[in-house]
């Protein structure tokens, strides 16, 4: 029979293990391939001009000064040339921004000995290894409703300074229900033991203005095959729920049944605003579920574009 | 109980096992505590009920388990007994013990069966009444069975005989006043002192009640009654009470040491129930002999103790004449010591006459010797009158002094002068004895052909005088004389006790008179002790006397002491044992000369005597709850396993191997834990220190200096390795406490101040090395600090506090001409990294007359080189091979000439005084030349 393990509170945070492996997992993602499709897509390392006049670096035209106008915008080395004044207008432009959220309820901090690493530790890992990735292509990544979106070179550390920093969330199972510019994107990380009516609102929530998004299920192989025999007291580790069963074994079914139809309802939720759900084991390589994102990023901006 | 010798205590007890089915409809719905899982997920099942809620059964092992811990449990509170034993009555149980000299023998199987009798009444809940023979006799009271049981645990067999009969007024008692007690008698079957009476009269006082007598089929028990010391053998006399089939044994004599002196075999004749065995020894060993046992045999009646009645007699010597230790064959006491040594306990006392009298006289000798002492002074007189007035032997050897004159401690009147006989003025030939009378002490003696008197005193002739004489020239004229004086006796030998004036002291005769006239001193004294005993005969306390058993133990609290002339049997407050001090001891045995052991007369009770076989009555009880206790362990371990908390141990998939681990691990701690390994990992060390040679230095404990030693001893044997043949090994600190020494020509030691002293072994061990030819360097070290003259340093009194128990020769600054500066570099002085020390070796002897030498050697090499240079550190080297310290002083060579010396040293050590023959080779060389 499988044994299980519950980690302690300090583990649902992440650390210099973490940040490690993730920097190492971020080290062996295939950037080039991610970086090509990126300058194809936009002109500048993760820019994209929206062709018109508005904030950003770039210069657009130069238009007359209009009387009414703030002294400061005009242009002087222009208007210098001839007897107009002129304002220097550059191109607007917004980078589109990757929001992450990295679930780090009492559930994740589980591990069974059938599995390589405990949830928490895979979701950190794989989060920010993305993160680093995507930073290295000219993302900005933010932190949904912990951090605004940033490029900084140290993304992993400053992304793991902020989640350590904000503790108060700990045992928030589900997303916050913040809304994301259109043409963002989110990135939930977690193991939606929740019910799908919760999720569902808070997606639709994220989800309000039309951006897409990604939704990585980690789970324990046990959660999976639930390979207990006998009696058994099941622990809940966030309601302290308590079920006493006479015969695991005999539940063994209700329960693969029960769950079949729990990631039926998310793939349905995912589908209906158009994101995708990735299912990752924990006796799996974090690898292989960070390059399916990857990859479902850089299709989604392949279709995008 | 079913045919089976199984009775249970409390049978009501059983009827528990009716419930077991209820236990197990119990257990059966009870099952272990489930294991606990902790499951994320359960959070969206909840809605999901379990199917199945009957909960899992109790395995049907643990069941069985379970229901036989507890059948166990209901048979161990009925109490079962396997074998239980006779079934008595229920009133009180006398029993009737008999713990005298002839129980010990078999006193493990009576004590055995009397504790099972016992038990049985704890059983049964009945009083019991506990008599033990050869204790005094009490009020007798029936007493908690117990109590009962823990003096019976403390009952010993006593070592003195029984008398039965003084218990007979409290039997009486007791049984008349319990008309029901059950009678049980443990016998021996050997009667005691008088109670042959006893059986007829327990019988009588026993009335209709049966008295059940539990008794060896016959008495086995043998024991030592007397022994005779005749002169040629020491006899024991052996008894037992009746024929027993234990018809040879040993005997063995112990001295007082308790080492064995001889063993002697006896056979009873078939039948006899006495029997003689001797040893046949030599006086002296026989005067040894402090106690005789029967092997095999523990028991205190057999055991014979010897004291000093039987034993040699303490003779003092004192002679006139100026004692020349120098010339040991002229002295007068000579050839008397000699003769009367291996008999008798000759002493002899410093000083002039007097002081040595009085001093021999307080050693309580029973024989004084005077030769040739002529008169005695008042003081002294009248204490040697007293000696012999008391029961003393007083033995005179005439002489030139008496010749001149006596007082009157004399057996006769002298005349003055003396007889000479075939000398140069005498027409007389030297006379021998006239063969000796049937009333002399003498008669029988042979006399030797060549006996010649030249010499001697004459009597005063007297009609008591021929009485008087003991042995008398050919012609009549007495030559030994003695006289009753009191108690005590006075014995005149009217020659010298050396040779001048005869030649008896070289006869064999001159032994056999003196060891006849030693002995009579014996005889004298129990005379006079015989005739003294009703008066006041100082009384000695026991200092070791025998248990039981027949081993010695300290006295007990009513052991009580002696008179000196007790002689009879042990009682009670006499047991047997040693009384008095050690040196004049005397001895009370259980048996005596003349005892006899007689058989039990159980006749008159009339009943069976029944065997002293044990029933072998177990209590299956402890049986039971141990192994109810391993199931419960087994239980425990099974309830965990189900429970899923063996897990935590990572043994969790293995419950067996869980189980059996525990259960040996229980084991292994029942077994203890004793058995530790020796580890000798010292044990290649000498080989590897004899396979080449090498430096040693001595790890002084302070690792500032060690490493110093060892780094110094490292460049001295690079240097010897370079410049020399030799070509030693690593150097090695050595433990002086701990190392072998053997292996090393020379150690370095230097002295550390504040340091513990060594150890006694490590200091003998160093003197033995230096004794069997090693070298010892001493180096101080504190060259710098020391002043001439002035305080020595700490350091210095370390050393000297070092060598205080040294045996350490003469020593000497080292000499120009010594060979240690000529055996490798010619060199002045021994400097190091100072260069004001001395070098100190062991003095050579002077140098002969007129010799003019280059090169001086002892025979030996010096054992000790003392300085205060601190050499090592002068010959240290790092690991680059570069010296780890400036030298101190103005020479630029110091630390070249630092190591010529250490050169120099280790030559001189290695090649002894060879180099001193050698710096005459030119010379032998040049006279070969011519």
């Amino acid at each position: 029979m499988a044994r299980t393990e519950v980690l302690a509170r300090d583990s649902r945070q992440p650390g210099r293990a973490e940040a490690g492996a993730a920097l190492t997992l971020a080290a062996r993602m295939p950037r080039l391939v991610l970086e090509a499709r990126r300058v194809a897509a936009s002109l500048a390392h993760g820019i994209h001009g929206r062709r018109r006049a508005g904030p950003g670096e770039t210069f657009w035209q130069f238009r007359p000064f209009v009387a009414g106008e703030s002294a400061s915008r005009v242009d002087w080395r222009r208007s210098a040339r001839d007897d107009r004044l002129y304002v220097r207008e550059r191109e607007w432009e917004s980078p589109h921004s990757l929001w992450f959220w990295l679930d780090r309820s009492a559930s994740m901090a589980f591990r069974s000995d059938l599995a390589n690493a405990p949830k928490n530790e895979r979701a950190f890992v794989i989060g920010l290894a993305l993160a680093d990735t995507l930073v290295e292509g000219g993302e900005r990544i933010g932190l949904l409703g912990l951090a605004s979106p940033s490029a900084s070179r140290r993304i992993v550390e400053r992304l793991a300074e902020t989640l350590v920093a904000h503790d108060g969330d700990l045992d928030e199972d589900l997303p916050p229900a913040i809304g994301i510019p259109r043409q963002d994107e989110a990135i939930l990380i977690g193991d939606f033991l929740s019910q799908p009516d919760d999720i569902a609102g808070r997606i639709a929530a994220i989800a309000a203005r039309g951006a897409r998004g990604h939704l990585l299920m980690v789970v324990d192989p046990v959660e999976e095959s639930f390979p207990f025999e006998g009696q058994a007291v099941l622990h809940d580790l966030e309601a302290g729920l308590r079920l006493r069963i006479g015969d695991a074994g005999s539940w063994r079914e209700a329960y693969r049944e029960r769950m079949a139809a729990h990631r039926a309802a998310l793939h349905a939720i995912a589908r209906r605003h158009g994101w995708t759900l990735t299912l990752h084991h924990t006796d799996r390589p974090a690898s292989e579920a960070a390059l399916r994102l990857l990859t479902l990023i850089a299709a989604g901006r392949r279709e995008g574009a | 109980m079913l045919g089976l010798p199984l009775s249970f205590m409390a049978p009501m007890v059983l009827a528990a096992l009716a419930a077991l089915p209820a236990i197990w409809l119990l257990l059966r719905v009870t099952p272990p505590q489930p294991r606990r899982i902790d499951f994320p997920p359960l959070k969206i099942l909840a809605d999901l009920l379990p199917k199945q809620e009957t909960p899992a059964r109790t395995p049907p092992w643990l069941l069985i388990l379970r229901l036989l811990m507890a059948t166990l449990l209901i048979l161990a509170a009925a109490g079962p007994v396997w074998n239980p034993g006779a079934a008595g009555g229920t009133g009180p149980l006398l029993l009737f013990v008999d713990n005298g000299v002839p129980a010990a023998h078999d006193w493990r199987e009576r004590a055995a069966y009397a504790e099972e009798r016992v038990a049985a009444a704890v059983r049964d809940g009945r009083p019991v009444a506990l008599v033990a023979s050869a204790d005094k006799p009490v009020a007798i009271a029936a007493s908690a069975p117990g109590a009962a049981l823990e003096r019976l645990r403390a009952m010993k067999p006593q070592p003195w005989l029984v008398d039965r009969s003084a218990h007979l007024d409290t039997l009486r008692a007791f049984l008349a006043a319990t008309p029901e007690a059950e009678i049980v008698w443990i016998a021996d079957r050997t009667a005691g002192i008088g109670d042959q009476g006893f059986s007829a009269a327990l019988a009588s006082a026993a009335g209709a009640r049966t008295v059940s007598v539990i008794a060896a089929p016959r008495s086995g028990a043998l024991a030592l009654a007397g022994a005779d010391n005749a002169p040629a053998q020491l006899s024991v006399r052996i008894v037992r009470a009746e024929p027993n089939g234990r018809d040879a044994g040993t005997l063995r004599a112990v001295d007082l040491k308790g080492l064995p002196l001889a063993d002697t075999a006896f056979t009873f004749p078939s039948g006899a129930t006495e029997t003689q065995a001797a040893f046949a020894l030599p006086m002296e060993v026989r005067n040894a002999i402090a106690r005789i046992d029967i092997l095999g045999e523990a028991s205190a009646g057999a055991v014979a103790l010897f004291d000093e009645r039987g034993k040699r007699r303490r003779v003092g010597l004192v002679s006139g004449a100026s004692a020349d230790q120098a010339q040991p064959l002229l002295a007068p006491t000579y050839y008397i010591a000699r003769a009367l040594g291996p008999y008798s306990d000759v002493r002899e006392a410093p000083g002039g006459v007097a002081d040595a009298i009085s001093t021999l006289l307080d050693q309580q000798i029973s024989v004084l010797v005077l030769a040739d002492v002529g008169t005695l002074d008042r003081d002294t007189l009248a204490k040697v009158t007293g000696f012999v007035e008391k029961g003393g032997l007083l033995l005179r050897f005439a002489g030139t002094r008496m010749a001149g004159g006596s007082d009157d401690l004399v057996p006769v009147r002298l005349r003055r002068g003396g007889r000479n006989l075939g000398g140069t003025l005498s027409w007389d030939a030297p006379r021998t004895f006239a063969p000796f009378g049937r009333e002399s002490p003498f008669y029988g003696l042979g006399l030797p052909a060549d006996l010649g008197i030249r010499r001697q005193i004459l009597a005063e002739p007297d009609g008591e005088l021929s009485r008087r004489t003991w042995a008398a020239l050919e012609d009549g004229t007495p030559i030994v004389t003695a006289d009753k004086r009191g108690n005590g006796l006075l014995v005149l030998v009217h020659v010298t006790a050396d040779a001048a004036w005869s030649n008896l002291p070289l006869t064999g005769l001159f032994v056999d008179m003196l060891r006849r006239t030693v002995a009579l001193s014996g005889t004298q004294e129990a005379a006079a002790s015989s005739g003294e005993a009703a008066r006041d005969v100082p009384t000695v306390a026991p200092t070791r006397i025998l248990d039981g058993f027949g081993a010695f133990s300290p006295p007990t609290a009513d052991a009580r002491a002696v008179p000196r002339t007790y002689a009879e049997r042990a009682r009670q407050e006499h047991p047997p044992g040693f009384y008095g001090p050690p040196d004049s001891a005397i001895a009370v045995n259980a048996l005596v000369a003349g005892d006899r052991l007689a058989p039990l007369d159980l006749g008159p009770l009339g009943g069976t005597v029944h065997p002293l076989a044990k029933a072998e009555t177990v209590d299956i009880r402890g049986a039971l709850l141990t192994a109810a206790i391993l199931l419960l362990l087994l239980d425990t371990l099974a309830s965990l396993w189900l429970g899923g908390h063996l897990g935590r141990a990572r043994i969790g998939r293995r419950p067996a191997a869980a189980a059996a681990l525990a259960i040996a691990a229980i084991g292994l701690l029942a077994c203890g834990t004793g058995g530790a390994l020796a580890q000798d990992k010292a044990g290649a060390k000498p080989f590897d220190a004899a396979l080449v040679t090498k430096l040693a230095y001595m790890v002084t404990g302070d690792g500032a200096v060690d490493q110093i030693s060892r780094a110094g001893l490292t460049g001295l044997s690079q240097a010897l390795a370079s410049r020399t043949a030799m070509e030693p090994g690593d150097p090695v600190g050595i433990d002086l406490a701990r190392d072998e020494l053997v292996f090393f020509p020379i150690i370095y030691v230097p002295i550390v101040a504040g340091r513990p002293p060594l150890p006694e072994a490590a200091i003998r061990k160093l003197d033995s090395f230096m004794k069997n030819g090693g070298t010892v360097i001493f180096d101080t070290r504190d060259a710098m600090s020391a002043r001439p003259g002035g305080q020595p340093t700490p350091e210095g009194q370390a050393l000297r506090r070092m060598l205080a128990t040294l045996d350490i020769p003469e020593l000497e600054p080292v000499s120009r001409d010594h060979v240690l500066t000529k055996t490798f570099y010619l060199l002045d002085a021994f400097v190091g990294r100072y260069a004001t020390g001395q070098t100190w070796v062991e003095a050579l002897p002077p140098a002969a007359e007129g010799e003019r030498r280059p090169a001086r050697a002892g025979d030996g090499v010096s054992p000790l080189i003392i300085t205060a240079n601190d050499l090592a550190a002068a010959w240290a080297v790092d690991r680059a091979g570069e010296p780890m310290f400036p030298t101190v002083g103005p020479d630029l060579r110091q630390r070249e000439m630092a190591i010529r010396g250490g050169v120099n040293i280790v030559m001189y050590t290695l090649t002894g005084n060879y180099k001193a023959d050698q710096v005459h080779v030119p010379a032998l060389l040049d006279r070969l030349g011519q």
